[in-house]
């Protein structure tokens, strides 16, 4: 797994890249949380994530659950079509902010 | 089409990609839906995971290896999983309800939603676990 941060006001962009499994949840969250923690909105763009398994997927729940705690919102954007099946697969599809 | 390959990895979170390339490439051999392949890569790759997540739990390093076989006969699909972890015991697994929104506890529900049965067999005397996910496709 790859990444890129952008910054404009108060929203973070995170493009993530790659296949997001155990083994990279935690580099993930190091990226992601403390954007979150800092109170700003978090876009997570996912057009470039070709794979996430239950791992990537509690990494979505716990940035959506940080965010609500900080008063902020993470949403989830360009989901590819792999990974929305995943999503969808978890139910998670009417909980997560999907765009 | 009939199918039997298996392959041995390092008990490590690295080695989930090699699982997953490992069954990617025996599912190119297949004719099914990339739909349906992609799922059943998932549920390989969950299984594996929760053999280092959980039969591998506060193993920090390990040189013990964990296999995997995949059979096709006719239609039936049946995918083995050895390990010689802390012994499983089956009716301790269960996943988190969904509707309990928190991180974690997906990766079982995925494999349920995903293949048929999943069962643990005690006939291997060289392994410890010994579980098998089935699948009609």
């Amino acid at each position: 797994m790859t990444y890129k941060v952008t910054e404009e006001g108060n929203v973070s962009t995170v493009f993530l890249n790659g296949e997001i499994d155990m083994d990279v949840t935690e580099k993930a969250k190091e990226v992601i949380l403390p954007l979150v923690e800092s109170g700003k909105e978090v876009h997570l763009n996912l057009k470039d994530v070709s794979y996430m398994d239950s791992s990537g997927i509690s990494v979505l729940i716990e940035s959506h659950q940080k965010a609500l705690e900080n008063n902020t919102k993470v949403i989830v954007k360009e989901v590819s079509k792999s990974v929305l099946k995943v999503i969808m697969m978890a139910k998670l599809e009417q909980i997560l902010n999907l765009e | 089409m009939n199918i039997e390959e298996s392959k041995d990895f390092l008990v490590s979170t690295a080695s989930l990609k090699d699982v997953r390339t490992f069954s990617r490439e025996v599912f190119e051999k297949i004719n099914l839906p990339q739909d349906q392949k992609d799922e059943l890569v998932l549920a390989i790759a969950e299984a594996a995971q929760n053999i280092v997540k959980h039969a591998y739990k506060d193993v920090t390093e390990t040189s013990d290896r964990m296999e995997i076989k995949i059979s096709l006969k006719d239609n039936d699909l049946e995918i083995g999983f050895f390990d010689k972890g802390k012994a499983v015991i089956p009716e301790n697994i269960q996943h988190r309800k969904l509707d309990d929104i928190k991180p974690g506890g997906l990766g079982t529900f995925f494999i349920k939603q995903i293949m048929d049965a999943a069962v643990f067999k005690k006939d291997q005397k060289e392994w410890v676990n010994h579980l098998v996910l089935t699948k009609k496709i």
